[in-house]
């Protein structure tokens, strides 16, 4: 398939991180577009392309980039300085493209960053990086030094006369801290928590200024949009969600990684590029965007992996990250390793989140085991119902995705696991005894 | 300008910037909306999701405590989608809590009863072990506070209060989700802020509970009625809680003028002095070199044996007595007894200052400047001498004076055995009074605000008001 690639184009050549190798491809001529054509230009060429936020929620980024305030002021009416903010705390399971980005491309993160800045007029940049990405924190690192030597960041970048510092900040290992509030707190010092809304990082973001947060892929393509135009990247992808993206396949396929591919791809045809499911076996589920998206079943799989068509079809294109399970695969023993997940990671302040996803996934550990009841069945439906929509962030509403399509999608074997008082699948190498039971336990 | 939103169907004002919760407050209506983590004196943080309301053109059920009001706006709280959100928020909590109830001294008071009882489901279906937090269960935080980690709702009403109210950032929350723990900031610290009493008062269950007041009493045989706390200058308000005339406790009653929601420790736990065992309830009289109880009769004649065969009388009146007291003795003893006395304060705090950022005083004396209002002087260095007869009047408060070269001393109001002592034999009469929480009168605080008390418990002695006490010096 000879698709147009766009952050993939050169991974498997040697030093492509460097800052020579990336100049010598073009690199940072579209950092000098930006500074001739100016902020309100770059905004509309983002808005023409289409593009919509990699991290998950889909958010167009022109829009999120138009909403930043022009020249706010403080009370006193001093003015304030702005933010930006980089979210490549990359935590959802099933999902590893932007650490990709970060080791082989950082220069197009870099740039895209510079040019965000010059398009909502901020000072400073950080890098919220997750804290077990040590390697390509130090990549990264090293990229922005390169880049800071070369006048690419720094005081009057190009003479421009903008200033823009980036900054790398590594993360303590939270996987709420991907949720943009609870990463500005993160990153201001304090508990990893989500804020209230609003007012919203466009408002009061990162130190109370205005910010504005975006993924690591977001960023990264903004320098091929503003070098072909709007126009070019939007064509590579579906009416509304524009380009191509990094798809993250994991679980049982023949080859597991990730591939670049335009927004049109449909699930099945993702697969089919992996390899298709390991050992010619029968494809049971897949979660489509990340952990957080409801499960499809193999019925489902024939439709483009794109914002609007996966919200179509009840479940999210989310971070892209699909993830296949095979007929060999439990399902209950799946979305209960998933509940034991988000029960470790909740951060705890909202009641319902909090107690839920410890209620659910004990609940699951138990089913698991073969003590579950009918009215269990009931019950996950009743608990998934308190729990969604009334939280501060979009947690609950993760944690409730995958159960919730679980159960209704895959009932029998639920009820299987009820009546028969054991896992109808069990394998010997699998065995779900006592001790793991308890060995999950102990691990939230 | 008219603002208003519709709660329930009525129209109800507000004032621009209020939320929702705050609104309904306002408007008396706040007993509609439930609520853990919010609490009018600390900053909101929306995160028990108790309060969500349905409001018209809002496809999610909103929270109250954190959504402003805009004009127009229509909010339902019993609609069942609210109803069942609640029900849903009690059962989630419930799931963890020990439901202790019956050892609980939060019981009858508590949040949670409260808002299950109304909102919550009857049984629970809560089939998993519960949470436990061994080391926690009842972990000293100071000597003055109990943690019992397992009651906790994580509404961080306390962390929000060491943080934000009295800044001391004694206590934060550990670890993520479900097993989420309040610790101490600083375990060999401990709490190191006055207000440790708050705690336990804005603790919506039985997580944190006041030492002082644990397993003393269920708290729904205690009588609350309001006084002033006359610990020091500043006048806070309480609420005096008490049964059969023993006073329990004492809690804040809020003023946004004086005290707003809080007390400090000192002033919570100075009901002690009211309740005190040895403080003089009967009236007193020196009998064979020692201080026998006597009758009123006979104690009033001695006392106006005393004064008439006397020549210059000094009385010197504590600053912890009210407006009417100090006005009524300067005006009924020359009334009866003629022109021999010289009247005087005493404080015995020096000059008054704050101690912190918050409420706590210096002077802890109720009415400094009452006396000045009331055209006292104060005692000239802490010593009265040379006259015939002192009066020493004081209700427990002010500094006790020293005594020279005055053979009789006459005592009246609240004192305790130790520190009539002082004064050795010279005590001829000991004439009890009534505390501050026993009679009614005016204040002035260290602001200027003037403030009005009635009796919040009867006294359990024969102590009488000021005004009867004299009323037995017959000329």
């Amino acid at each position: 398939m000879m698709e147009e690639k766009i952050l993939t184009k050169h991974i498997n050549t040697l030093n492509c991180h460097t800052l020579d190798f990336y100049l010598a491809n073009g690199g940072y001529n579209s950092l000098k577009k930006a500074f001739e054509i100016g902020s309100d230009a770059i905004i509309e060429e983002v808005k023409k392309s289409n593009l919509r936020g990699r991290g998950g929620a889909g958010f167009p980024t022109g829009m999120k980039w138009s909403f930043m305030p022009k020249n706010p002021v403080d009370a006193k009416g001093n003015p304030k300085p702005k933010y930006l903010v980089c979210n490549a705390d990359e935590g959802e399971p099933g999902t590893f493209k932007d650490r990709l980005i970060m080791s082989k491309n950082p220069h197009s993160l870099i740039e895209g960053m510079v040019i965000a800045a010059k398009a909502v007029g901020a000072c400073r940049g950080y890098i919220y990086i997750r804290g077990e990405f040590f390697k390509e924190a130090r990549i990264l690192q090293s990229a922005i030094d390169d880049a800071r030597k070369k006048g690419f960041l720094g005081k009057d970048i190009l003479g421009s006369k903008m200033d823009f510092e980036l900054f790398v900040y590594r993360g303590a290992g939270a996987y709420i801290c991907g949720e943009e509030s609870a990463l500005l707190n993160s990153l201001e010092g304090k508990r990893g928590e989500p804020r209230l809304k609003p007012p919203f990082p466009a408002q009061v973001g990162a130190f109370g200024m205005p910010t504005c947060v975006n993924n690591v892929e977001t960023f990264a393509v903004v320098p091929y949009i503003l070098e072909h135009g709007g126009p070019k990247f939007a064509s590579l992808g579906t009416e509304k969600s524009g380009g191509t993206r990094l798809f993250c396949v994991s679980g049982q396929v023949e080859r597991p990684g990730i591939y670049e591919l335009s927004m049109r791809t449909t699930l099945r045809e993702l697969i089919d590029i992996a390899g298709g499911v390991r050992g010619g076996k029968k494809l049971k589920a897949v979660i489509p965007g990340g952990a957080s998206a409801p499960m499809l079943t193999a019925t489902e799989i024939d439709i483009p992996m794109c914002f609007d068509a996966m919200m179509k079809a009840g479940t999210m294109a989310g971070s892209g990250g699909a993830i296949v399970m095979s007929e060999d695969v439990c399902i209950v023993e799946a979305t209960s390793i998933l509940l034991r997940f988000y029960e470790h990671e909740s951060c705890g302040q909202c009641s319902q989140c909090r107690e839920g996803s410890h209620w659910l996934a004990r609940m699951f550990v138990r089913i698991e085991a073969g003590k579950g009841t009918h009215k269990d069945l009931e019950m996950i439906e009743r608990i998934c119902s308190n729990m969604a929509g009334q939280t501060i962030c979009a947690f609950a509403d993760a944690v409730t995705g995958p159960v919730l399509s679980a159960v209704r999608k895959f009932r029998s074997e639920f009820e299987d696991h009820v009546r028969q008082r054991r896992c109808p699948q069990k394998i010997a190498s699998r065995t779900i005894d006592a001790m793991e039971i308890d060995r999950g336990r102990a691990h939230v | 300008m008219c603002n208003n939103i519709k709660i329930d169907g009525e129209a109800v004002e507000f004032v621009q910037g209020d939320t929702i919760l705050q609104a309904a407050e306002r408007a008396g209506k706040g007993h509609l909306i439930p609520r853990y983590c919010y609490h009018p004196g600390l900053p909101i943080a929306g995160t028990c999701r108790m309060c969500t309301v349905e409001v018209e053109k809002m496809p999610k059920l909103m929270t109250a405590c954190s959504t402003i009001a805009t004009d127009g706006m229509v909010v339902n709280t019993k609609s069942e989608r609210v109803l069942k959100s609640r029900a849903g928020v009690m059962e989630f909590l419930l799931t963890n809590h020990p439901l202790d109830c019956p050892v609980c001294d939060k019981a009858g008071e508590c949040e949670l009863q409260d808002n299950n009882y109304r909102y919550g489901p009857v049984t629970s279906s809560f089939l998993e072990e519960k949470r436990v937090y061994s080391k926690a269960a009842t972990k000293k935080l100071s000597p003055n506070i109990t943690l019992n980690m397992n009651r906790c709702v994580h509404c961080e009403r306390c962390v929000r209060f060491t943080e934000e109210v009295v800044k001391s950032c004694d206590l934060m929350m550990i670890n993520r989700g479900w097993h989420k723990e309040l610790t101490l900031s600083d375990e060999k610290l401990g709490l190191t802020s006055n207000y440790q009493g708050c705690l336990s008062d804005i603790c919506p269950v039985g997580a944190h509970t006041f030492n002082d007041f644990r397993f003393k009493k269920r708290s729904w045989f205690l009588e609350q009625y309001p006084s002033v706390c006359d610990r020091c200058s500043k006048g806070c308000n309480i609420s005096v809680h008490s049964e059969n005339g023993v006073v329990y406790r004492f809690k804040p009653h809020y003023n946004e003028k004086v005290n707003g929601h809080w007390i400090c420790d000192e002033g919570r736990l100075s009901y002690h002095q009211v309740m005190d065992a040895t403080r003089i309830v009967k009236p007193l009289l020196a009998h064979e070199g020692s201080l026998k109880s006597t009758s009123w009769e006979l104690a009033g004649a001695a006392v106006n044996y005393l004064i008439t065969s006397a020549s210059k009388v000094k009385v010197v009146i504590g600053t912890d007595a009210t407006n009417e007291e100090m006005k009524y003795i300067q005006a009924s003893l020359p009334d009866k007894f003629g022109k021999k006395f010289e009247f005087s304060s005493y404080c015995g705090y020096g000059e008054d200052k704050k101690l912190d950022h918050m409420l706590m005083m210096k002077d802890k004396t109720p009415n400094s400047n009452g006396a000045s209002a009331c055209k006292l002087n104060h005692l000239d260095g802490d010593l009265v001498g040379d006259c015939d007869v002192a009066i020493l009047i004081r209700y427990g408060r002010s500094g006790v004076p020293q005594v020279k070269n005055c053979k009789k001393i006459i005592i009246i109001g609240v004192w305790t055995q130790k520190e009539i002592g002082s004064f050795g034999t010279n005590v001829e009469v000991v004439l009890p009074g009534l505390a501050t929480t026993e009679k009614s009168g005016t204040y002035i605080n260290c602001d200027g605000v003037s403030q009005n008390f009635s009796p919040a418990i009867a006294h359990l002695g024969e102590g009488l008001a000021v005004n009867s006490i004299i009323s037995f010096f017959k000329k």
